[in-house]
């Protein structure tokens, strides 16, 4: 029973899907991110409705740190041969391991920068209420946020990408 | 920016200022300041026609407000993107030969809306009597018997919170000679009626009193409350009918939107000739003005202004006076001044950085959105719209902008392979079973990323480089040759050196050229403080050479980007082919691309849009931009709806 169970857990495919899957958790701080400056959206419309539309650029902007995830995961699965290809290859478990790690910088990083955009897409949001004239600062200072955001990203590809399967 | 001052005889004014305003080319200051100026006092007065102003602002409310009603209750269609109606002065003028007729146009036009603000009003009011009747419907004496000759009859209500029955049980109770009966009983309150000898009426107040119960009042109404609320209901009915009716009628009138736009402008044109004066000095017999005028148009300012017989002066700004800042560019960068002006305007004293981030904008805009394709779609419809719409201002600037962008995007996608991501792979190997693909013109950023990151730092180098270019040759311009040597060329020393030390090139020279520098900047970089701050400062002058590093790596965000929307469109197009090939698989993939492509391209432009401007706002105008200029505001004619054409002459 033992022995079953730590075959199961502890092989290369397994620890590489657990990378894709923690990648993949980037999509929590996109969520947290969008769902803060939408309620400060909410706000600014019930106020002027004509908003709609910069209010909605402004609260997607903290978005991409799910689309990166997804992004790594996705080219995770395609590097274990789980999407396309030919079927799943034989990862050994070191590979496992050096594809899981891969999958932390986005991951991590996505959640709370994630979080933290969507709090300077809301403040953006309170400021176009006031100067809708400003939307280009506005929309600024959450992409000084996704720079973090953009910067895990980049690690997570070359790490993934200089591990040979 | 040239200054010019102006005198001349106030029976020239009128004249004057209608040339000026056909011209469009000069800003007329305030002159706020010269009438603080004893001297000046003494001699001129302030020029001024407010109750003109006044006059066509009301004219001119009105007009906008019939606008308004037209648009609201209106069925035309607007256009996605508003322009002015070119029109030639003659029609305009022939136009508004009709002014009586359309100034009663919009009389009735407001007194259609008017009307229609009333009958709301009153359908409301209807309404809301109808609601406070409702309870009572099942109460069936007409609502004029308050009373016989010996008993009262009251109609009231007790607060939910009370017990109704223990009420009703108390007061017969109290007052054996009375009646009560509980009509209904909502989330508020309790409906009641009482009928009690009159006699008794004291006793009953009492226990009305101890159970908060308060008199309703019906006012003059007469019948039954059944036969009220039909009468109030056939009210709205009548009412909601004649709303209806006023609304078509304003919606016949949408055809004299028209009519009313063009005296919208007229009057505005109006308004803003009498506004003018304001800013205009007087005697008796002259008047004086002053402001400011592009140097490119002077020459025609000065023969309009021979023309009316005026005395002028055209001349430069004094060294270090703030001017307005109009922003002139070539036909390239033109567009991209909606970048600048979504900064700020550029100090006047300072340079317009346009012309010197146009060309990396629109190449950084395309290795971010990095798509052939997406640049093909995106170089194509803007370009229609440009050509559909007369388009001015930011709008166009922002539209032309995206043009270029797009064809920039088009270029790097096909130097990096990306046409819809791999679509022609996937289609091909889906549907066909065969091995095709568009080979990238130069490599796949996928294939060998390191090489594409070195680039991007290659051209973060070379933008930031030209920023603290821009940055010394401004010292120079201000006399400050030396700030130019410390600040900008001992870091141009450094950061050459930095480079060639990490890629091994003469490594002997570029480490003493390394030293040179970095002990330039520790003797330099405090020379503006005192004491021990020479030395700090120094130090940490030096220690900038971090920020230097964190700029050059935030470029590595066009990679990402490119990656980010090359992958992505993959992705899409790899779902799209999971439904395998036949006529199922085809229509998933058409689904797949419809959306998935949408979704990317508007996600990852909006990306490419913002990243770009950071590379150019953060890392690029903070090594040189001084911002915070004053737009130059032409007194000219600031039409809406229409465009005035003249026959040049």
């Amino acid at each position: 029973m033992n022995i079953v169970f730590e075959n199961l857990l502890f092989n290369g495919v397994f620890l590489a899907m657990a990378g894709a899957a923690v990648a993949a958790l980037a999509g929590i701080g996109s969520a947290i991110g969008i769902g803060i400056a939408g309620q400060a959206a909410a706000g600014v419309i019930s106020e002027d409705p004509k908003k709609f539309g910069q209010t909605l650029i402004l609260q997607a902007l903290p978005g991409t740190q799910g689309i990166y995830g997804l992004l790594i995961a996705f080219l995770i699965m395609t590097k274990i041969g789980l999407l396309g290809g030919d079927g799943l290859l034989d990862i050994t478990m070191a590979q496992g391991a050096y594809i899981f790690a891969s999958g932390i910088p986005v991951g991590l990083v996505g959640i709370f920068s994630g979080i933290a955009q969507g709090k300077s897409s809301a403040a953006s949001i309170m400021l176009i209420s006031k100067r809708p004239e400003e939307l280009a600062k506005g929309m600024v200072y959450p992409a000084m946020v996704e720079t973090y955001a953009v910067l895990a990203l980049l690690i997570s590809f070359l790490m993934l990408n200089g591990i040979q399967v | 920016m040239k200054k010019l001052s102006v005198i001349g005889l106030v029976s020239n004014r009128e004249e004057l200022m209608e040339k000026l305003m056909t011209l469009g080319v000069v800003e007329i200051t305030d002159q706020e300041d010269k009438l603080s100026d004893s001297q000046w006092h003494e001699m001129v007065a302030r020029d001024s026609d407010e109750q003109t102003v006044a006059e066509f602002e009301s004219q001119i409310s009105r007009v906008s407000q019939a606008l308004s009603v037209l648009e609201k209750y209106g069925t035309g269609k607007k256009p996605l993107l508003h322009t002015k109606k070119p029109i030639t002065l003659r029609e305009f003028q022939k136009a508004l030969e009709r002014k009586q007729q359309i100034e009663e146009k919009v009389a009735h036009i407001n007194s259609l809306s008017a009307r229609h603000a009333e009958l709301t009003n009153s359908i409301n009011k209807t309404q809301s009597l109808k609601l406070s009747l409702e309870p009572w419907i099942e109460y069936d004496v007409p609502l004029e018997e308050k009373e016989t000759s010996t008993a009262d009859i009251i109609l009231g209500v007790v607060p939910s919170t009370v017990d109704a029955l223990q009420f009703i049980n108390e007061l017969e109770e109290k007052v054996p000679e009375s009646m009560a009966k509980l009509l209904k009983s909502d989330a508020e309150q309790h409906y009641i009626y009482v009928v009690c000898l009159k006699e008794k009426r004291d006793d009953a107040d009492d226990v009305f009193r101890t159970y908060g119960f308060s008199k309703v009042h019906f006012g003059d109404m007469k019948g039954t409350v059944k036969e009220n609320i039909s009468a109030l209901e056939k009210k709205v009915e009548e009412l909601t009918a004649e709303k209806v009716q006023i609304e078509e009628s304003i919606r016949g009138r949408e055809g004299d939107s028209e009519d009313l736009e063009l005296l919208y402008d007229k009057l505005v044109i109006l308004r803003d000739k009498a506004a003018i004066r304001q800013n205009l000095l007087v005697t008796k017999k002259t008047f004086y003005m002053s402001g400011w005028l592009p140097a490119k148009a002077a020459d025609k300012v000065s023969s309009l202004l021979e023309e009316v017989g005026c005395y002028y002066q055209i001349e430069d700004p004094e060294k270090g006076e703030e001017t307005p800042v109009l922003l002139l560019n070539g036909g390239f960068s033109t567009p991209f001044e909606a970048i600048t002006k979504l900064y700020a305007l550029p100090d006047s004293r300072s340079i317009d950085a346009t012309p010197f981030f146009s060309l990396s904008y629109a190449i950084f805009f395309g290795m971010m959105l990095g798509d052939a394709a997406y640049g093909v779609v995106l170089a194509v419809i803007t370009g229609l719209v440009l050509k559909k719409y007369k388009l001015e201002g930011m709008k166009y600037q922002l539209i032309k902008m995206f043009f270029f962008c797009g064809i920039s995007t088009a270029f790097w996608g096909a130097m990096f392979g990306g046409w819809f991501g791999d679509l022609v792979a996937v289609v091909g190997k889906t549907f066909f079973n065969a091995d095709v693909s568009i080979p990238p013109i130069w490599f796949s950023p996928l294939d060998d990323p390191m090489k594409l990151l070195l680039f991007c730092f290659l051209l973060g180098g070379i933008h930031l480089f030209i920023g603290m270019g821009l940055n010394g040759w401004l010292s120079i311009k201000d006399g400050r040759p030396l700030d130019a040597l410390f600040d900008v060329g001992l870091w141009y020393l450094l950061l050459i050196s930095v480079t060639l030390l990490l890629v091994g090139i003469v490594p002997t020279v570029a480490k003493w050229m390394a030293i040179i520098g970095a002990v330039g900047i520790v003797l330099t970089g405090g020379r503006h403080k005192r004491g021990l701050g020479k030395v700090i400062g120094g130090f940490g002058s030096l220690y900038g050479i971090t920020g230097y590093l964190s700029d050059v790596l935030s470029y590595s965000r066009l990679l990402a980007l490119g990656l980010a929307s090359s992958v992505i469109a993959s992705v899409v197009n790899n779902m799209g082919s999971f439904g395998g090939p036949g006529i199922k698989g085809v229509i998933l993939m058409a689904v797949a691309f419809i959306i998935g492509h949408t979704y990317n391209f508007a996600i990852n432009g909006l990306g490419s849009f913002v990243h770009s401007c950071r590379l150019q706002y953060v890392e690029f105008f903070g090594k040189f931009y001084v911002s915070g200029g004053e737009a130059f505001q032409p007194f000219g004619e600031n039409t809406k709806y229409v465009d005035i054409l003249r026959e040049e002459n």
